[in-house]
């Protein structure tokens, strides 16, 4: 570390010592950070201020006068509000489950939830394509059980979107409520069931109170994570079900306007901070934000 | 397991646990089983068996090429990732920074903004003060969004354990690199290992940067798939995503085989 | 097996190549739009080319859209020299002062080429080496009346087995749009009936697709019965086997340029123009129609009557090819593409 070179000055006090090192320790992150990251998104989030004859309003109030663009804000945040409320349905659940069975089990459970993050998001899409499109996987078994009679499917319907982002999303609420849970002992439960109280009134008497740090947590990380999504939507959803993040895209490769591009990057990007922000300060007062969600690879 | 569950819990378990299998399995196993198809297209269930597409894959100069690309790619990014997002998770965690939450939501930022944004960004940014998309550019690219999963494992793993035994290595004496490699690098080890594992299948996975930042000579796989998708889509593609799921579960092997997953997941 | 025979021509050729190339130091960077699309590219023009010329040629795989994004990022300092586009953009592009023009003495096929192929090389829009027609694709095992108007699309009982293509997104689908739009009295000022039309069509349970993969998906599922597309993917799909036919409707078929453009501001123009002289070529421009179906804008190919019957071949068949003009096209593509969004969007 080049800290070490600094020698040892005793004389400043050990708060400064340890600023000092950590401002050591952070710096190639942190330049890495801002040249890399914070200055490119900066220059796209600048586009959305830049009118014909410099600042201006103008891009922005195209935006919100417009009942179309508000219509997607609208389905993006209905949308995410569902997913996020599927996933935590499914996964607290299953992360219960995962915090009370033994190692082996638990890393099964884990796996099974993070493998399709592990596959490009390209090919995890076409898969539920091929599943939900007219004749496709689902379309064959819901015939084969007789429940419709003709092909059908759920490709370019919400529902769709739904489903096929819940897959993608479920590993950041089980693995964040599962944080949570793993630290909460047992015992306590355990204790509670020994005096009398039954399975389901520990679970909501102690379990879930307890874990609420968790459930809130994992459901800002997905809902963040779900409004920032473009492929999966894009390509289940289809063009008649524009949301956000891909009316970003288009604006930028489609309609080639960067500047309105800027404009939705920038609304994008101050919801995403406002969820992730009491996130992060949250996951904190845990001491663990940094745990939880870790596997987000291969989300886009 | 916890004893008292009654009955009905029990099969309300089973039931999720096997809908969730279904759930998370029957797209990949779809995109797998396609991969075999003797038919000239991704359709299922597929028409005929062989084995012709991965024939077809290994045969076909583009994709061997595009393989070769994304390694070297995210075999750099790692080492790069993990060298860089170490220590930025040893000062997030351990020391206490003002505005230390600000600070990480900023670092863990890349994580929630939707990647088109930074990769569109990233592209104007090469080409107005540099030379365009490189190899390079792209590795710094991938760089930005793998940092924030070794920031989270290092940061996770060092969480949980104990900042007082480097402390207490400092008072007795041991000047500061001495502390970091024999107290805080032993610890950190399988978040370390954990986030090298994330930043590699991040890298090697990703297609939103590296499809802004093209430049000559340098496709990685999920970029020639893309195009495959795009063009004529046909099951060389399937053959390649079901190779890219074996690396991975390969990696995980691997991961299990030297340092557990317990400790890892 | 005929594909990987391909492939291993090409890497011998690959391998080969830079031999040559090393002894001359010259580099020509091209776009070209991947799949097998890219690897006729190469056999047709950029291989022999290279062995011509003693230059070597990189190619970048991006789609026009993707190559119009990186030009215009790249305004300052573009790594292309010679780009490839398609419908539209290269007008865009042109417009934007990101291509530069070519005089036609500087095209020793210049006087080969219809005139529409050449109409902007002045202006910096670069000459069509081929063009695809837009019309009718049908399934001919589910359709008994094959379709022979724009106006056949509208049959309620077709319900979702109708593909109506993305006209925001994709070229080929807003070409289609303007069809629409001029048999129901629109033209390019006014592409209201067009819209209705469409609406429609949307009502009657159409379904819409917006990338040609999934034209190809529902064909070879069988859930689309007719689709409002272009000629060369009709003949993409019969070659995979699949029962479908193109019809140049009465009112005639549009035609989508493809065009090969040189890239303003690039030290080695010399290279460049003759690049795009040699892709003009009657050989590539029959080679393209030969090998994926697209129309030769040279008039001097030569086809078999087989291969003429399945594109657009000869003076009076080009003549009812139906021209949108690119830069009216230019200037409103984008207030269509908001209007388009908002018909589409439930």
């Amino acid at each position: 570390m080049g800290g070490a070179t600094a020698g040892r000055p005793r004389g400043f006090s050990v708060a400064w010592r340890r600023h000092k090192e950590a401002l050591v320790l952070i710096a190639p992150g942190a330049l890495v950070l801002v040249l890399a990251f914070l200055f490119p998104v900066g220059h796209i989030l600048v586009l959305g201020f830049l009118g014909e004859e410099g600042v201006s309003l103008e891009h922005y109030a195209a935006f919100f006068v417009d009942d179309y663009y508000l219509g997607v804000v609208g389905r993006t945040f209905r949308l995410a509000f569902v997913i996020t409320a599927c996933c935590l349905l499914v996964g607290f659940p299953l992360a219960y489950l995962a915090a009370r069975v033994g190692p082996r089990a638990r890393i099964l459970l884990i796996l099974l939830v993070i493998l399709p993050l592990m596959t490009s998001v390209v090919i995890r899409t076409f898969g539920w394509l091929v599943v939900l499109g007219p004749g496709g996987v689902l379309s064959d078994f819901l015939q084969a059980i007789g429940l419709t009679g003709a092909p059908t499917g759920l490709l370019h319907t919400e529902t769709g979107i739904v489903i096929a982002m819940v897959q993608v999303l479920l590993p950041f609420m089980v693995l964040t409520v599962l944080g949570v849970l793993q630290r909460q002992s047992a015992d306590l439960e355990e204790a509670a069931r020994t005096m009398g109280a039954s399975f389901w009134r520990v679970l909501r008497t102690v379990t879930l109170p307890l874990s609420v740090p968790g459930i809130v947590s994992g459901s800002l990380i997905v809902f963040a994570l779900s409004i920032s999504s473009f492929i999966t939507p894009t390509l289940v959803g289809g063009v008649r079900l524009p949301v956000l993040a891909g009316s970003i895209y288009q604006a930028a490769t489609g309609s080639f306007d960067w500047n309105f591009a800027g404009v939705q990057s920038t609304l994008l990007l101050l919801t995403a901070l406002a969820v992730i922000i009491p996130y992060a300060s949250l996951m904190r007062r845990r001491t663990s934000w940094q745990t939880g969600a870790a596997p987000g690879a291969g989300h886009e | 397991m916890i004893s008292g569950v009654p009955a009905g819990a029990r099969a309300i378990a089973v039931i999720i646990v096997g809908a969730v299998v279904i759930f998370m399995l029957v797209p990949l196993a779809v995109v797998v089983l396609s991969s075999f198809s003797a038919s000239q297209f991704l359709v299922f269930p597929p028409r005929g068996l062989s084995l012709h597409w991965y024939g077809a894959v290994f045969g076909d100069q583009a994709y061997v090429a595009a393989g070769w690309t994304s390694l070297k790619l995210a075999i750099l990014v790692t080492a790069l990732a993990t060298l860089v997002g170490t220590p930025a998770a040893i000062a997030l965690t351990w020391h206490r920074l003002p505005g230390r939450e600000i600070l990480a939501g900023l670092f863990l930022s890349p994580l929630v903004l939707p990647t088109l944004i930074f990769g569109l960004g990233l592209l104007m940014v090469y080409s107005i003060y540099g030379n365009g998309p490189s190899f390079s550019g792209l590795v710094v690219g991938h760089l930005v969004i793998c940092i924030p999963f070794v920031i989270r494992t290092v940061g996770a793993v060092l969480g949980a354990s104990d900042p007082s035994l480097h402390e207490a290595a400092r008072t007795m004496g041991a000047n500061r690199l001495q502390a970091y490699w024999h107290v805080v690098l032993p610890q950190a080890r399988p978040g370390i290992a954990a986030g090298a594992f994330f930043a590699f299948n991040i890298s090697f996975d990703d297609a939103v940067v590296a499809l802004f930042l093209r430049a000559p000579g340098m496709e990685t796989l999920p970029i020639r798939i893309y195009s495959q998708l795009e063009f004529s889509p046909d099951p060389s593609v399937a053959a390649v995503s079901t190779i890219m799921i074996v690396i991975t579960i390969g990696l995980v092997v691997l991961i299990d085989r030297f340092l557990g997953l317990r400790r890892v997941v | 097996m005929g594909r990987l025979h391909g492939t291993l021509g090409v890497a011998l050729a690959a391998l080969l190549v830079p031999a040559i190339a090393v002894a001359q130091e010259k580099t020509l960077i091209i776009n070209s739009f991947g799949g097998s699309y890219e690897e006729h590219h190469r056999r047709l023009v950029i291989e022999p080319f290279e062995k011509e010329f003693g230059v070597r040629v990189e190619v970048v795989t991006a789609y026009s859209g993707d190559t119009l994004a990186q030009l215009r990022a790249q305004k300052e300092n573009p790594q292309f020299d010679v780009v490839h586009l398609s419908g539209g953009l290269e007008t865009i592009a042109a417009t934007d002062g990101l291509l530069a023009p070519i005089k036609p003495e500087e095209l020793s096929n210049y006087g080969d080429m219809y005139p529409f192929a050449v109409a902007g090389i002045e202006d910096g829009i670069g000459p069509m080496y081929s063009t695809a027609a837009i019309g009718l694709l049908y399934n001919t095992e589910m359709v008994k009346t094959p379709p022979t108007s724009w106006k056949d699309l509208m049959q309620p009982e077709l319900g979702s087995h109708l593909l109506v293509t993305d006209a925001a997104s994709n070229t080929y689908g807003m070409l289609a749009m303007l069809m629409m739009n001029q048999v129901n009295g629109g033209d390019l000022g006014d592409v209201t009936p067009g819209l209705d039309f469409v609406k429609q069509l949307l009502d009657n349970g159409a379904t819409v697709v917006s990338k040609s993969p999934e034209i190809q998906q529902n064909f070879a599922q069988g859930t689309a019965w007719i689709a409002a597309y272009a000629q060369d993917y009709a003949f993409t799909l019969t070659s995979a086997g699949l029962p479908v036919k193109f019809v140049q409707p009465s009112e005639g078929a549009a035609f989508a340029p493809i065009t090969v453009n040189l890239v303003a501001g690039r030290p080695n123009r010399d290279l460049a123009v003759k690049f795009i002289d040699f892709s003009i070529r009657a050989e590539a421009s029959a080679g393209w129609a030969e090998a994926l179906r697209y129309s030769p804008t040279n008039r001097t190919v030569e086809l078999s009557d087989e291969l003429a019957a399945e594109v657009i071949y000869g003076e009076e068949a080009v003549a009812k090819l139906v021209g949108f003009d690119p830069v009216q096209i230019g200037e409103s593509r984008g207030e269509w593409n908001e209007a388009w969004k908002r018909a589409l969007t439930k």
